[in-house]
Protein backbone atom coordinates (compact mmCIF):
# COMPACT_ATOMS: atom_id res chain seq x y z
CA UNK A 1 0.00 0.00 0.00
CA UNK A 2 1.59 3.29 -1.05
CA UNK A 3 1.56 6.28 1.26
CA UNK A 4 0.32 9.79 0.49
CA UNK A 5 2.38 12.49 2.23
CA UNK A 6 0.83 15.85 3.23
CA UNK A 7 3.65 17.44 5.14
CA UNK A 8 6.49 17.19 7.60
CA UNK A 9 6.46 18.58 11.14
CA UNK A 10 8.45 18.25 14.32
CA UNK A 11 7.38 15.24 16.38
CA UNK A 12 6.98 17.72 19.22
CA UNK A 13 4.26 19.55 17.22
CA UNK A 14 1.48 20.02 19.79
CA UNK A 15 -1.53 19.40 17.58
CA UNK A 16 -0.81 17.03 14.72
CA UNK A 17 -4.04 16.24 12.90
CA UNK A 18 -5.85 13.09 13.85
CA UNK A 19 -9.30 11.72 13.04
CA UNK A 20 -9.25 13.75 9.84
CA UNK A 21 -10.21 12.65 6.39
CA UNK A 22 -7.56 13.01 3.71
CA UNK A 23 -7.46 12.40 -0.03
CA UNK A 24 -9.47 9.71 -1.78
CA UNK A 25 -13.10 8.68 -1.92
CA UNK A 26 -13.92 7.57 0.69
CA UNK A 27 -11.44 9.89 2.39
CA UNK A 28 -8.43 7.98 3.71
CA UNK A 29 -7.82 8.64 7.42
CA UNK A 30 -4.85 10.86 8.19
CA UNK A 31 -2.07 9.21 10.22
CA UNK A 32 1.21 10.34 11.73
CA UNK A 33 4.55 8.60 11.15
CA UNK A 34 7.27 9.51 13.62
CA UNK A 35 11.01 9.21 13.12
CA UNK A 36 13.24 10.79 15.76
CA UNK A 37 12.47 14.48 16.05
CA UNK A 38 10.35 14.51 12.90
CA UNK A 39 6.84 13.45 12.03
CA UNK A 40 5.18 12.98 8.66
CA UNK A 41 1.47 13.62 8.15
CA UNK A 42 0.30 10.85 5.83
CA UNK A 43 -2.60 8.67 4.77
CA UNK A 44 -2.93 5.65 2.54
CA UNK A 45 -2.73 6.70 -1.09
CA UNK A 46 -5.87 5.86 -3.06
CA UNK A 47 -5.41 4.03 -6.35
CA UNK A 48 -5.42 6.30 -9.37
CA UNK A 49 -5.25 9.55 -7.42
CA UNK A 50 -5.76 12.58 -9.66
CA UNK A 51 -5.79 16.32 -8.97
CA UNK A 52 -9.52 16.52 -8.42
CA UNK A 53 -11.13 19.37 -6.58
CA UNK A 54 -12.04 17.26 -3.57
CA UNK A 55 -8.51 15.87 -3.24
CA UNK A 56 -6.84 19.25 -3.67
CA UNK A 57 -9.12 20.58 -0.99
CA UNK A 58 -8.34 17.66 1.32
CA UNK A 59 -4.61 18.26 0.90
CA UNK A 60 -5.02 21.94 1.71
CA UNK A 61 -7.40 21.32 4.63
CA UNK A 62 -5.13 18.78 6.33
CA UNK A 63 -2.20 21.18 6.03
CA UNK A 64 -4.22 24.14 7.28
CA UNK A 65 -5.33 22.18 10.32
CA UNK A 66 -1.82 21.05 11.06
CA UNK A 67 -0.42 24.51 10.38
CA UNK A 68 -2.84 26.10 12.82
CA UNK A 69 -1.19 24.18 15.68
CA UNK A 70 2.46 24.64 14.73
CA UNK A 71 4.88 24.87 11.86
CA UNK A 72 4.57 22.31 9.06
CA UNK A 73 6.51 21.87 5.82
CA UNK A 74 3.76 21.38 3.23
CA UNK A 75 4.38 18.86 0.47
CA UNK A 76 3.42 19.69 -3.10
CA UNK A 77 0.11 18.03 -3.98
CA UNK A 78 0.36 14.43 -5.09
CA UNK A 79 3.51 13.18 -3.37
CA UNK A 80 3.29 9.44 -2.94
CA UNK A 81 5.86 7.19 -1.26
CA UNK A 82 6.02 3.44 -1.95
CA UNK A 83 5.19 2.68 1.69
CA UNK A 84 5.43 4.04 5.26
CA UNK A 85 8.99 2.79 5.65
CA UNK A 86 10.10 4.87 2.65
CA UNK A 87 8.73 7.96 4.38
CA UNK A 88 10.48 7.39 7.69
CA UNK A 89 13.70 6.60 5.81
CA UNK A 90 13.59 9.99 4.13
CA UNK A 91 12.89 11.67 7.49
CA UNK A 92 15.90 9.92 9.00
CA UNK A 93 18.21 10.68 6.07
CA UNK A 94 17.38 14.38 5.80
CA UNK A 95 16.48 15.09 9.42
CA UNK A 96 18.93 17.94 9.76
CA UNK A 97 17.71 19.75 6.67
CA UNK A 98 14.04 19.46 7.60
CA UNK A 99 14.67 20.49 11.19
CA UNK A 100 16.51 23.55 9.94
CA UNK A 101 13.61 24.47 7.64
CA UNK A 102 11.11 23.96 10.46
CA UNK A 103 13.11 26.28 12.69
CA UNK A 104 13.39 28.87 9.92
CA UNK A 105 9.65 28.87 9.28
CA UNK A 106 8.50 28.56 12.88
CA UNK A 107 5.90 31.19 13.77
CA UNK A 108 5.44 32.30 10.17
CA UNK A 109 2.73 31.96 7.58
CA UNK A 110 2.45 32.48 3.87
CA UNK A 111 0.13 35.18 2.54
CA UNK A 112 -0.54 35.06 -1.16
CA UNK A 113 -1.51 38.32 -2.78
CA UNK A 114 -3.03 38.58 -6.23
CA UNK A 115 -3.88 41.79 -7.96
CA UNK A 116 -5.71 42.62 -11.13
CA UNK A 117 -6.96 45.83 -12.63
CA UNK A 118 -10.48 47.04 -12.28
CA UNK A 119 -10.90 47.62 -15.97
CA UNK A 120 -13.00 50.73 -15.98
CA UNK A 121 -10.92 52.32 -13.26
CA UNK A 122 -7.61 51.62 -14.99
CA UNK A 123 -8.92 52.90 -18.33
CA UNK A 124 -10.05 56.02 -16.55
CA UNK A 125 -6.63 56.38 -15.04
CA UNK A 126 -4.63 55.96 -18.24
CA UNK A 127 -6.95 58.35 -20.04
CA UNK A 128 -6.71 61.00 -17.41
CA UNK A 129 -2.92 60.74 -17.44
CA UNK A 130 -2.40 60.79 -21.18
CA UNK A 131 -3.31 63.81 -23.31
CA UNK A 132 -2.57 61.69 -26.37
CA UNK A 133 -5.19 59.09 -25.45
CA UNK A 134 -7.71 61.75 -24.56
CA UNK A 135 -7.18 63.44 -27.93
CA UNK A 136 -7.58 60.16 -29.82
CA UNK A 137 -10.69 59.26 -27.85
CA UNK A 138 -12.22 62.68 -28.39
CA UNK A 139 -11.53 62.54 -32.13
CA UNK A 140 -13.16 59.11 -32.33
CA UNK A 141 -16.13 60.23 -30.32
CA UNK A 142 -16.71 63.15 -32.64
CA UNK A 143 -16.48 60.78 -35.59
CA UNK A 144 -19.28 58.67 -34.14
CA UNK A 145 -16.88 56.16 -32.61
CA UNK A 146 -14.28 56.40 -35.35
CA UNK A 147 -13.57 54.04 -38.20
CA UNK A 148 -11.88 50.67 -37.77
CA UNK A 149 -8.34 52.08 -38.12
CA UNK A 150 -9.03 54.88 -35.67
CA UNK A 151 -10.53 52.56 -33.09
CA UNK A 152 -7.63 50.17 -33.50
CA UNK A 153 -5.12 52.96 -33.02
CA UNK A 154 -6.84 54.23 -29.89
CA UNK A 155 -7.22 50.73 -28.49
CA UNK A 156 -3.61 49.82 -29.13
CA UNK A 157 -2.38 53.00 -27.47
CA UNK A 158 -4.63 52.34 -24.48
CA UNK A 159 -3.57 48.69 -24.25
CA UNK A 160 0.09 49.72 -24.17
CA UNK A 161 -0.65 52.22 -21.41
CA UNK A 162 -2.58 49.59 -19.45
CA UNK A 163 0.33 47.18 -19.72
CA UNK A 164 2.75 49.81 -18.48
CA UNK A 165 0.38 50.48 -15.62
CA UNK A 166 0.24 46.74 -14.82
CA UNK A 167 4.01 46.54 -14.57
CA UNK A 168 4.16 49.68 -12.45
CA UNK A 169 1.42 48.49 -10.11
CA UNK A 170 3.06 45.08 -9.70
CA UNK A 171 6.26 46.76 -8.54
CA UNK A 172 4.38 49.15 -6.23
CA UNK A 173 2.47 46.31 -4.63
CA UNK A 174 5.54 44.24 -4.04
CA UNK A 175 7.54 47.13 -2.63
CA UNK A 176 4.77 48.12 -0.27
CA UNK A 177 4.36 44.62 1.13
CA UNK A 178 7.89 43.23 1.15
CA UNK A 179 8.75 45.91 3.69
CA UNK A 180 6.50 44.18 6.23
CA UNK A 181 7.31 40.59 5.25
CA UNK A 182 10.29 38.39 6.03
CA UNK A 183 10.58 36.85 2.59
CA UNK A 184 8.99 37.20 -0.81
CA UNK A 185 8.33 34.61 -3.48
CA UNK A 186 6.90 35.30 -6.90
CA UNK A 187 3.96 33.01 -7.51
CA UNK A 188 3.59 30.93 -10.65
CA UNK A 189 2.77 33.22 -13.58
CA UNK A 190 0.20 32.89 -16.32
CA UNK A 191 -2.95 32.77 -14.31
CA UNK A 192 -4.35 36.13 -15.28
CA UNK A 193 -3.04 38.43 -12.59
CA UNK A 194 -0.80 41.45 -12.92
CA UNK A 195 0.78 40.39 -9.64
CA UNK A 196 0.81 37.04 -7.89
CA UNK A 197 3.23 37.18 -5.00
CA UNK A 198 3.59 35.25 -1.77
CA UNK A 199 4.93 36.81 1.40
CA UNK A 200 6.27 35.09 4.49
CA UNK A 201 4.84 36.90 7.48
CA UNK A 202 5.58 36.50 11.16
CA UNK A 203 2.51 35.80 13.31
CA UNK A 204 3.17 39.00 15.21
CA UNK A 205 3.27 41.04 12.01
CA UNK A 206 0.07 39.71 10.44
CA UNK A 207 -1.99 42.76 11.35
CA UNK A 208 0.70 45.10 10.08
CA UNK A 209 0.85 43.15 6.85
CA UNK A 210 -2.91 43.25 6.31
CA UNK A 211 -2.93 46.95 7.13
CA UNK A 212 -0.27 47.46 4.45
CA UNK A 213 -2.53 45.63 1.98
CA UNK A 214 -5.35 48.01 2.92
CA UNK A 215 -3.04 50.95 2.30
CA UNK A 216 -2.28 49.64 -1.19
CA UNK A 217 -6.00 49.27 -1.87
CA UNK A 218 -6.52 52.88 -0.85
CA UNK A 219 -3.57 54.30 -2.76
CA UNK A 220 -4.33 52.21 -5.87
CA UNK A 221 -8.13 52.25 -6.18
CA UNK A 222 -7.91 50.86 -9.72
CA UNK A 223 -6.48 47.60 -8.33
CA UNK A 224 -8.43 44.62 -7.11
CA UNK A 225 -6.23 43.03 -4.48
CA UNK A 226 -7.00 39.58 -3.09
CA UNK A 227 -5.23 38.19 -0.07
CA UNK A 228 -5.18 34.54 0.91
CA UNK A 229 -3.69 33.62 4.23
CA UNK A 230 -2.52 32.54 6.61
CA UNK A 231 -1.44 29.58 4.52
CA UNK A 232 1.07 26.80 5.08
CA UNK A 233 4.40 28.13 3.76
CA UNK A 234 4.18 26.37 0.37
CA UNK A 235 6.44 28.89 -1.33
CA UNK A 236 9.09 28.96 1.37
CA UNK A 237 9.84 25.32 2.14
CA UNK A 238 13.14 25.50 0.33
CA UNK A 239 15.74 28.08 1.35
CA UNK A 240 16.64 30.95 -0.95
CA UNK A 241 13.68 33.31 -1.20
CA UNK A 242 13.44 35.02 -4.56
CA UNK A 243 15.27 38.25 -5.18
CA UNK A 244 13.64 41.65 -4.66
CA UNK A 245 11.68 42.93 -7.63
CA UNK A 246 14.26 45.44 -8.83
CA UNK A 247 17.09 42.92 -9.07
CA UNK A 248 17.92 42.24 -12.68
CA UNK A 249 18.88 38.85 -14.07
CA UNK A 250 22.22 37.61 -12.85
CA UNK A 251 25.01 36.96 -15.29
CA UNK B 1 -3.06 36.24 18.68
CA UNK B 2 -3.60 37.04 15.06
CA UNK B 3 -6.86 38.48 13.92
CA UNK B 4 -7.64 38.01 10.27
CA UNK B 5 -10.71 39.57 8.64
CA UNK B 6 -13.30 36.93 7.96
CA UNK B 7 -13.22 37.13 4.18
CA UNK B 8 -9.51 36.51 4.20
CA UNK B 9 -9.57 33.50 6.47
CA UNK B 10 -11.09 31.26 3.80
CA UNK B 11 -7.80 30.12 2.29
CA UNK B 12 -6.23 29.36 5.61
CA UNK B 13 -9.30 27.62 6.92
CA UNK B 14 -9.37 25.36 3.91
CA UNK B 15 -12.73 26.65 2.75
CA UNK B 16 -13.54 25.81 -0.84
CA UNK B 17 -14.01 29.49 -1.69
CA UNK B 18 -10.28 30.07 -1.35
CA UNK B 19 -9.19 26.95 -3.19
CA UNK B 20 -9.04 28.50 -6.63
CA UNK B 21 -6.81 31.30 -5.41
CA UNK B 22 -4.28 28.97 -3.85
CA UNK B 23 -4.51 26.19 -6.41
CA UNK B 24 -1.24 27.00 -8.11
CA UNK B 25 0.54 27.01 -4.76
CA UNK B 26 -0.78 23.55 -3.93
CA UNK B 27 0.20 22.27 -7.38
CA UNK B 28 3.42 24.19 -8.10
CA UNK B 29 4.91 24.99 -4.72
CA UNK B 30 5.57 22.96 -1.60
CA UNK B 31 8.18 20.42 -0.73
CA UNK B 32 9.23 17.89 -3.34
CA UNK B 33 11.07 14.76 -2.30
CA UNK B 34 12.69 12.98 -5.19
CA UNK B 35 12.38 9.59 -3.53
CA UNK B 36 8.61 9.94 -3.83
CA UNK B 37 6.61 9.86 -7.00
CA UNK B 38 4.07 12.53 -7.93
CA UNK B 39 0.65 11.70 -9.25
CA UNK B 40 0.00 12.70 -12.82
CA UNK B 41 -1.38 16.18 -13.27
CA UNK B 42 -2.90 15.35 -16.63
CA UNK B 43 -6.21 17.13 -16.98
CA UNK B 44 -5.16 20.18 -15.02
CA UNK B 45 -3.72 22.11 -18.00
CA UNK B 46 -6.96 24.01 -18.32
CA UNK B 47 -5.92 25.97 -15.25
CA UNK B 48 -2.98 27.45 -17.11
CA UNK B 49 -5.00 29.55 -19.53
CA UNK B 50 -3.88 33.12 -19.25
CA UNK B 51 -6.67 35.64 -19.34
CA UNK B 52 -4.17 38.43 -19.81
CA UNK B 53 -2.75 37.26 -23.14
CA UNK B 54 -5.74 38.90 -24.75
CA UNK B 55 -4.42 42.34 -23.78
CA UNK B 56 -2.32 42.53 -26.95
CA UNK B 57 -4.89 41.54 -29.52
CA UNK B 58 -7.05 43.31 -32.04
CA UNK B 59 -10.15 42.29 -30.12
CA UNK B 60 -8.85 43.96 -27.00
CA UNK B 61 -7.87 47.11 -28.87
CA UNK B 62 -11.37 47.48 -30.25
CA UNK B 63 -12.91 46.79 -26.90
CA UNK B 64 -10.66 49.30 -25.14
CA UNK B 65 -11.45 51.88 -27.80
CA UNK B 66 -15.16 51.42 -27.20
CA UNK B 67 -14.73 51.56 -23.46
CA UNK B 68 -12.74 54.79 -23.74
CA UNK B 69 -15.41 56.37 -25.88
CA UNK B 70 -17.90 55.61 -23.16
CA UNK B 71 -15.74 56.78 -20.27
CA UNK B 72 -16.73 59.97 -18.57
CA UNK B 73 -13.59 61.55 -17.23
CA UNK B 74 -15.51 63.97 -15.05
CA UNK B 75 -17.35 61.25 -13.16
CA UNK B 76 -14.35 59.66 -11.44
CA UNK B 77 -13.24 56.09 -11.79
CA UNK B 78 -15.82 54.30 -9.68
CA UNK B 79 -18.84 56.56 -9.74
CA UNK B 80 -22.09 55.97 -11.51
CA UNK B 81 -22.07 57.32 -15.04
CA UNK B 82 -23.45 60.84 -15.29
CA UNK B 83 -25.83 62.19 -17.88
CA UNK B 84 -23.18 63.14 -20.48
CA UNK B 85 -21.95 59.58 -20.35
CA UNK B 86 -25.38 58.17 -20.98
CA UNK B 87 -25.71 60.38 -24.04
CA UNK B 88 -22.31 59.14 -25.15
CA UNK B 89 -23.45 55.59 -24.73
CA UNK B 90 -26.48 56.06 -26.90
CA UNK B 91 -24.32 57.55 -29.65
CA UNK B 92 -21.91 54.75 -29.13
CA UNK B 93 -24.40 51.95 -29.40
CA UNK B 94 -25.66 53.56 -32.59
CA UNK B 95 -22.17 53.36 -34.03
CA UNK B 96 -21.82 49.83 -32.80
CA UNK B 97 -24.93 48.74 -34.58
CA UNK B 98 -23.46 49.86 -37.88
CA UNK B 99 -20.05 48.35 -37.49
CA UNK B 100 -20.94 45.14 -35.75
CA UNK B 101 -19.35 42.29 -37.62
CA UNK B 102 -17.63 39.05 -36.82
CA UNK B 103 -14.76 40.83 -35.15
CA UNK B 104 -16.73 42.88 -32.69
CA UNK B 105 -18.75 39.79 -31.87
CA UNK B 106 -15.52 38.08 -30.92
CA UNK B 107 -14.49 41.15 -28.97
CA UNK B 108 -17.64 40.91 -26.93
CA UNK B 109 -16.96 37.28 -26.13
CA UNK B 110 -13.52 38.19 -24.88
CA UNK B 111 -14.99 41.14 -23.04
CA UNK B 112 -17.44 38.82 -21.34
CA UNK B 113 -14.65 36.49 -20.26
CA UNK B 114 -12.63 39.42 -18.98
CA UNK B 115 -15.60 40.82 -17.10
CA UNK B 116 -16.37 37.45 -15.53
CA UNK B 117 -12.80 36.99 -14.43
CA UNK B 118 -12.86 40.40 -12.83
CA UNK B 119 -16.19 39.93 -11.17
CA UNK B 120 -15.00 36.76 -9.55
CA UNK B 121 -12.58 38.94 -7.71
CA UNK B 122 -15.25 41.33 -6.52
CA UNK B 123 -18.26 39.27 -5.68
CA UNK B 124 -18.72 38.32 -2.04
CA UNK B 125 -19.28 35.56 -1.26
CA UNK B 126 -17.10 34.58 -4.15
CA UNK B 127 -18.67 32.38 -6.74
CA UNK B 128 -16.58 29.44 -7.81
CA UNK B 129 -14.04 30.66 -10.28
CA UNK B 130 -14.59 29.97 -13.93
CA UNK B 131 -11.40 28.00 -14.33
CA UNK B 132 -12.05 25.89 -11.30
CA UNK B 133 -15.48 25.23 -12.69
CA UNK B 134 -13.92 24.00 -15.90
CA UNK B 135 -11.68 21.74 -13.92
CA UNK B 136 -14.63 20.41 -12.01
CA UNK B 137 -16.53 19.82 -15.19
CA UNK B 138 -13.58 17.82 -16.37
CA UNK B 139 -13.70 15.69 -13.28
CA UNK B 140 -17.32 15.00 -13.73
CA UNK B 141 -16.70 13.79 -17.23
CA UNK B 142 -14.41 11.13 -15.97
Amino acid sequence: MSTYVYGIAASSHPALPKDMGGVGDPARPVRILTEGELAAIVSDAPEGLRPKRKDLLAHQTVLSEAGAGGVVLPMRFGSVAPDDAAVTEVLAERAEHYLERLRALDGRDEYNVKASHNEEAVLHRVMSESPEIRALAEANRQAGGGNYEQRLQLGETVAAAVQRQEAEDAVDLRHALEAVAEAVSAGPESTGWLANVSFLVDHGAAETFLAAVEDVRKSHPHLDVRVNGPLPPYSFVEPGPSEPAETGPRV
Amino acid sequence: MTVVPAQQAGGGGGGSSGLYDVLELILDRGLVIDAFIRVSLVGIEILKIDVRVVVASVDTYLRFAEACNRLDLEAGPRKAPGLPDLVGEITESGARGKSKGALSGAAETVSEAFRQAREEGQAEPRPRARKATSARRKEEQE
